[in-house]
Order: C-alpha cells, then sequence, then structure tokens
C-alpha cells in the first residue's frame, strides 16, 4: 500500500512538474500574470482608491468579496471547535494531575492512585499549587499592553506598510494567548471572557459584511464603498479608503477573537478550566 | 432592489448566519427565526433571479463597483440560477424539518448549530453563482469546514468519519486551488469569462492540460467520483439526520454543477472534445460508480447507508451524461442534477423521520413502520419510485434523456450501467419496504424495549410537511420536465455539443 502510495506520488508530482515547462520564467516581467490585471493595479490603485499600499487595496477593494469571504472561513472555524469541542459537564470528580518532572508531560487520572507517585518523577499540581514563574509572569505583564498597542498599528496602518486585520488581529489574538501560557487559563477566561470573544468574532464579520450592505443600501453595489461618501462627508475616493480601513477593523476583531476562541476550547477539551 | 438580486442571495444568508451567531449567546429562542429569515431572502432572491434570467437573459453583477476581470463579478445564467433556486429552496424546507430534531439532540448548541448550517448554504449558494474562478475556492472552503464540523457533530464513528473526510476534501480542494494557480499562471486572470477567452490560443499546451486534469480531480473527490468516494458513505451514513438531508443532496449536486461549469465555461466545449480519450476515460469511470455504487449499496444493513451508496452512484450518472459529449446527455446530466436533489433530500428527509423516533436507521429499526409511520413511509416509496426511475416521477425523465444521449454516443457501456444500476435500485428499496411492510414492528427488535411500540406514532408535524412538500416536489418535477428542458436547460448548453 505504502509502495502504491509512493509510486502515485512521484507519478503526479513528475506530472506536475514537466507541466511548468510551459510555464513562464518566475519574475519574467513579460509573463501573462504580470501584464494582464497588475498593471491596473499597481499604476491606478492610489488614484482609485487613495491606498499606497497595493496589497492592500486588492485584497480589501478591488477583491474584498473573497477577504470578506476568508474572514468568514475563520470565524466558521471558531464556532466548528466550539461546535464539537466545547463540553459543559465539569470534568469528573476527584481528579488529580500530575507532571512528569524529566518531559513536562501533564498526566491526569480520573480515579485518585492508591499511592502517590514518587514525587522526584511525577509531581502533583493542582489549582492551589501551580508552579507560577515570577519573571516569565512580570515580563509577560509588562509586555503584553505593548502588544497590544503595536497590533493596533499593525491593523490601522495597513493601508500605508505592510499589515491590516489580518496580521494585527494575529497580533491581538497571541497577546491574550501569552496572557493564558504566562498565567493561565482562568485569568485569560477572566480577561477576555468567552461569551466576549464569541460575540467578538461574530461582530467582526458583521462589520466587514454590514459596510459593504450599507453601500448596498445606499445605492451601491454590495461592498462598494464609494457609496458611502454622502454617509461620510467626503468624496468617493475617500470614501474607498475609509472603507477599507472600517473592514479591516472588522477583520481585526474576528481574528483575534477567533484566535482566543479556539485556543481556550483546544487547550481545556472544550472545558474552559485549566488548559495547558 | 431587483437588480440586487444577486448579492442578496449569497449575503442574506452571510448576515443571517452572524446574527444566529450572536443570538446563540443571547437569545437562544431567536436563532431559528432568524436562520429562517436569511435562507427565505435567499429562497426569495434566488426566484426572482431565476425569473429575471429566463425572462431577459444572463445577469452579471459587479461586487465592489469593479469591471471584471480587476474585480470579482457574479454571472448568472439559466444554469446556475436554477441551480441556485434549488439549493436555496431545499435548503429552507429542511431547516424546517431540521428543528425538531435540533432541539432533541443538540438543546445546548443550537446557535452554532444554525450558523454552521446556515453558512454551509451560504457558501454553496456562493459557488453556484459566482463567475469568478478563485471566488468559488473561498466558498468551497466554507461549505467544506462547514460540512465537517455538522457531519462531525453526529453520533458513534461520525467524528472518525468527518476527520476522513476533512482529509480527503481539503486534498480535493487544494488540487481545485492549485489547478487554478496554474491557469493563472498561464493566462493572468481569475474570471472565467476571461479565461475562457485567454486559454483559446494555448489549447494543446501541456500546461492547459495538466491544469484541467488536476482541477478536475480535486473536483471529483469533492463529489465523491468513484473511485473517490471512499469518504462519503461513513460521513453521510454518520452525520445527524438534519445535517445529512441537508449536505447529501446539495453538496455532490453544487460540485457536480461545478464540473459542468468549469467544463463548459471555462476550458470550453471545443477544449473537451479535443481530449476524446479523456471523456471516454471519463465516462467508464462512471460506469463503474453507477454499478460500483449500486453493488455496494446492496451490501447495507442500515437505511442511511444504503441511501450514501445510492449517492455515490447517482453521481456516476451524472459525470457521465456531462462527458458523453452530446447534446441530450448534457440535457440529462443538468436535468439530473435538479431532480436528484429533490429526490435525495425526500428519502434523506424520510430516513431523518424515522430516525427521530427510532433513534436509528438500521434494517431492524424500520420493522413495522407502514402500521406505524404511513405518511414516512409513503413518502420515502415515492422517493424511492423516483430513485429507481419509475414514470411520472421525475427520475424518469433524466434518466430517459441520460439513457437516449448514451445511445446517441453508441456508449452501451453507459446504458447498459445505467439500467443496471436502476434494477439494482428496485432490488435494495423492495428489500426495504418488505421488512417495514411484513416484519411486525414487536418482534425481534434488537433494542430490548417492546413497550416502545405503542410509543412509536407519526413523526412530528414540523418535518412531516417538509417531507410531504419534497415529495410533492418530486411529482411536480416530473409534470413539468417539458418546460423546464424547453426553456431552462437547452438555450444553456454550448453550440459546440453535437
Amino acid at each position: 500500500m505504502k509502495a502504491l502510495a509512493l509510486a502515485i506520488v512521484v507519478l503526479v508530482g513528475g506530472l506536475l512538474i514537466s507541466a511548468t515547462v510551459d510555464f513562464p520564467d518566475w519574475g519574467d516581467p513579460a509573463s501573462p500574470a504580470a501584464l494582464h490585471v497588475s498593471p491596473r493595479y499597481i499604476e491606478k490603485s492610489l488614484e482609485e482608491t487613495s491606498v499606497p499600499n497595493v496589497v492592500t487595496s486588492v485584497l480589501a477593494d478591488y477583491r474584498g468579496f473573497d477577504t470578506m469571504f476568508e474572514t468568514t472561513v475563520v470565524f466558521t472555524a471558531g464556532v466548528a471547535c466550539f461546535l464539537l469541542l466545547r463540553r459543559r459537564e465539569p470534568r469528573p470528580e476527584p481528579t488529580r494531575v500530575y507532571r512528569h518532572q524529566a518531559t513536562g508531560v501533564i498526566v491526569e487520572m480520573s480515579q485518585p492512585p492508591e499511592s502517590e507517585p514518587a514525587p522526584e518523577v511525577f509531581q502533583r499540581i493542582d489549582d492551589d499549587w501551580t508552579p507560577h514563574d515570577l519573571i516569565v509572569m512580570n515580563v509577560c505583564r509588562l509586555l503584553i499592553p505593548f502588544i497590544q498597542l503595536f497590533g493596533l498599528y499593525v491593523i490601522a496602518h495597513g493601508h500605508h506598510s505592510p499589515g491590516g486585520g489580518f496580521q494585527g488581529g494575529v497580533i491581538l489574538g497571541a497577546s491574550v494567548i501569552l496572557i493564558a501560557l504566562s498565567w493561565d487559563l482562568r485569568t485569560a477566561e477572566m480577561r477576555l471572557h468567552e461569551v466576549t470573544t464569541g460575540l467578538m468574532s461574530a461582530i467582526g464579520v458583521f462589520i466587514y459584511a454590514g459596510v459593504g450592505a450599507l453601500a448596498l443600501a445606499l445605492g451601491g453595489n454590495f461592498l462598494d464603498y464609494a457609496a458611502l461618501a454622502p454617509l461620510l462627508r467626503v468624496d468617493p475616493i475617500a470614501a474607498r479608503s475609509l472603507g477599507i480601513f472600517f473592514v479591516e477593523v472588522g477583520v481585526g476583531l474576528a481574528v483575534m477573537a477567533t484566535m482566543v476562541f479556539i485556543y481556550k476550547n483546544l487547550a481545556s477539551e472544550g472545558r474552559l478550566d485549566q488548559g495547558l | 432592489m431587483s437588480e440586487q438580486f444577486p448579492a442578496l442571495v449569497v449575503i442574506g444568508p452571510l448576515l443571517a448566519a452572524l446574527m444566529v451567531s450572536v443570538a446563540g449567546w443571547l437569545r437562544p429562542r431567536l436563532c431559528l427565526p432568524l436562520a429562517l429569515l436569511g435562507l427565505g431572502i435567499a429562497a426569495a432572491a434566488s426566484t426572482g433571479l431565476l425569473a429575471q434570467v429566463l425572462a431577459h437573459g444572463p445577469i452579471s453583477y459587479r461586487l465592489g463597483g469593479w469591471p471584471p476581470p480587476w474585480g470579482i463579478v457574479y454571472h448568472l445564467d439559466n444554469l446556475n440560477a436554477v441551480v441556485a433556486a434549488l439549493v436555496s429552496w431545499v435548503a429552507l424546507v429542511n431547516l424546517v424539518a431540521a428543528h425538531r430534531a435540533v432541539l432533541t439532540d443538540y438543546p445546548d448548541k443550537i446557535g452554532p448549530f444554525y450558523t454552521l448550517y446556515v453558512l454551509a448554504v451560504t457558501g454553496m449558494l456562493g459557488m453556484v453563482v459566482t463567475g469568478d474562478a478563485f471566488n468559488l475556492y473561498v466558498l468551497l472552503e466554507i461549505t467544506s469546514l462547514t460540512g465537517y464540523a455538522l457531519i462531525g457533530l453526529g453520533g458513534g464513528r461520525a467524528p472518525l468519519a468527518s476527520l476522513n473526510y476533512l482529509f480527503l476534501g481539503t486534498i480535493g480542494a487544494s488540487f481545485y486551488l492549485l489547478g487554478v494557480g496554474y491557469l493563472y499562471i498561464v493566462t493572468g486572470s481569475l474570471n472565467m469569462a476571461d479565461l475562457a477567452r485567454l486559454l483559446a490560443p494555448l489549447h494543446g499546451s501541456l500546461a492547459l492540460t495538466a491544469a484541467f486534469a488536476i482541477t478536475l480531480v480535486g473536483l471529483w473527490m469533492k463529489m465523491a467520483f468513484f473511485p473517490l468516494h471512499a469518504w462519503l458513505p461513513n460521513a453521510y451514513g454518520f452525520a445527524p439526520s438534519p445535517a445529512a438531508s441537508l449536505l447529501a443532496p446539495l453538496m455532490t449536486k453544487v460540485m457536480v454543477y461545478v464540473m459542468i461549469r468549469v467544463m463548459i465555461s471555462v476550458f470550453t466545449v471545443e477544449f473537451i472534445l479535443r481530449e476524446v480519450l479523456l471523456s471516454q476515460f471519463v465516462v467508464w469511470l462512471a460506469v463503474a460508480a453507477m454499478v460500483g455504487g449500486a453493488l455496494m449499496a446492496l451490501g447495507q444493513r442500515d437505511l442511511k447507508r444504503m441511501l450514501a451508496y445510492i449517492v455515490v452512484a447517482e453521481v456516476g450518472y451524472m459525470v457521465g451524461g456531462a462527458w458523453l459529449g452530446n447534446r441530450l446527455a448534457m440535457t440529462g446530466a443538468i436535468l439530473h442534477i435538479i431532480n436528484d436533489a429533490v429526490m435525495t433530500f425526500c428519502v434523506f428527509l424520510a430516513a431523518g423521520c424515522i430516525f427521530q423516533k427510532r433513534r436509528g436507521t438500521a434494517f431492524e429499526d424500520l420493522q413495522g413502520l407502514f402500521k406505524k409511520m404511513p405518511w414516512t413511509m409513503a413518502a420515502l416509496a415515492a422517493g424511492a419510485l423516483a430513485v429507481i426511475g419509475v414514470p411520472p416521477t421525475c427520475g424518469f425523465f433524466s434518466k430517459w434523456y441520460l439513457i437516449r444521449g448514451g445511445l446517441e454516443a453508441g456508449h452501451w457501456g453507459f446504458v447498459a450501467g445505467l439500467i443496471f444500476s436502476s434494477l439494482v435500485n428496485v432490488v435494495l428499496f423492495f428489500r426495504v419496504f418488505e421488512i417495514a411492510f411484513f416484519e411486525p414492528l414487536d418482534h425481534g427488535h434488537g433494542h430490548g424495549e417492546t413497550g416502545g411500540a405503542v410509543a412509536l406514532t407519526e413523526a412530528p408535524l414540523s418535518m412531516l410537511l417538509p417531507l410531504m412538500a419534497a415529495a410533492l416536489g418530486l411529482l411536480a418535477l416530473g409534470l413539468a420536465t417539458g418546460p423546464l428542458v424547453e426553456r431552462v436547460i437547452l438555450p444553456i448548453i454550448p453550440a459546440g455539443l453535437g
């Protein structure tokens, strides 16, 4: 079976590689991909959307509809994790948790053992005694606000420099996961409650689709930010730029919340109690 | 407002899904009404679109106001308008039927369940109406992801079946994406109409043939075309019944639609007809799907799994019809997309009704059901007659076109395979009816609850009415075959087909 699979992989791989003979060279300025749609993006983006970063204008405006659904994919992943993993019933009592000293692997025992394992091999840990590391905790406590500030900057500055909603959202989400890692899951849960994250991820996507629907309600096509101009009291080009900013905020919110949401459900097997 | 119908078909359910998710956290009672609202908007808009397209010809809708190929366009002709209407109506009717089962089985997860349900429909509708090859992939991701989660929620081995589906589905979707990537490298465009224009001078190039092959294999994996079907029986067999009666009728049909769309609108008929060797090969694979699906269905001892193998065989009908290379067979294939969606819906919904009462669909659970659930069983019988292909149900007419197409192409293997699998369907369903009609309920029922015989009655009205609607739809579609073929299907078949 393995040999057969290997043969198929080699065959298909060979086929795909042999097809590349017909491809233009990488980076060839005369290749179809460089001549067909991209010149317009590069030449007209600033003039049509007043966004200097072409990547942002293509992702959030010219092909903004795809990006809206990519954000929906992130949201869907969060809901799917919740649907499959979240369990409301508490852990079967009494459980005991041990950490294997040599490897750091955490072992959970639903039935308490008759005699405690040797403490130099397995260290008992529980809610009363969690081995907090003073340095790690305080370094993270100092760092996290700056990480979050940087995340906001990346979202807001996506028009001008590499960045945008996805990247900034990931940085923000990582800062909350860092709280969970350096302190514990309950602290993170207290800072950003499950219901809040669930609502935020839906609302983030809703901001994106809502901006599009608002344009539709104001007489444009769906996601035609220029139609927002009368509402924002700016000219249509500036409205496109602002529209991109609004949807980026939505993306950032959705990505951040969904990351935290998925982490919490995965790390604690859907119980949201002790976690990793 | 009517010029915004193409956008509403997709964003109506999308916005509704997000609101359902919020309601799931704050007011779970609002989930069902919001989901109904979203799918209702989609159904109304897609029906309006179908009327517009039939009256005034194809519609093009620019998302974000950008002209193609720079922006994304929705391009609607008869083919996708009719499939979009079909998807949204089946999903809406199934949602009504789903509610009781969701309340019974997942009372604490109503919000996420409906969110994913509505998102799955959003994804399918988006794939159907789009005119952009990459946009199709993004919506495919959404449908797949929701499908994995909904299937994984089922009992028993459902999580494992879902994981298996996830692996194969991801490979299939990646293949499609790789094919689109190849096309982008050689043309620089993602718009389907633009691609068709730019690809014409490239016919015969190895890169194009490779792109075609991997795109097709990817789509075949997603539609469970033999021999890439292995994930389907377990996935649909173990899925929770409201999810099974959504995904089984629609998912494979939408993917067959995508295949036909890619064949005629991107690569064009001229390109495909050149590849005569390939089309012969594909038709033989379709014959294998029909025969293999039917034979494997014979080995099943569970109604839902039996139906899942019938789906595998049905995919063979449609793919074979699309590849026979003449107008009659293509008409049959497109007609069968519509008919098969409704008949698969009918039989899976009937299985869901049975599951709701008996908590199982193994053959032993079917004993005595004609006495206890006469309406459900009558609908199942109607669905069975349609699957077998008895006139005047709709199944007869699409098979009729497929057989005529097979005869015209001189492909005797296809005709024989189709007739053989229809005959096996007769055996399959009469075996089910024999158990349900002749074997008494309280006799040999393996769950040790003979008292359950008294409690068992007909399925709740909220499930029964949708089931009746589906059964009547089978007859209505059968009777409407003439106008459907004349007005909807024939105008979209490209002139290049013989």
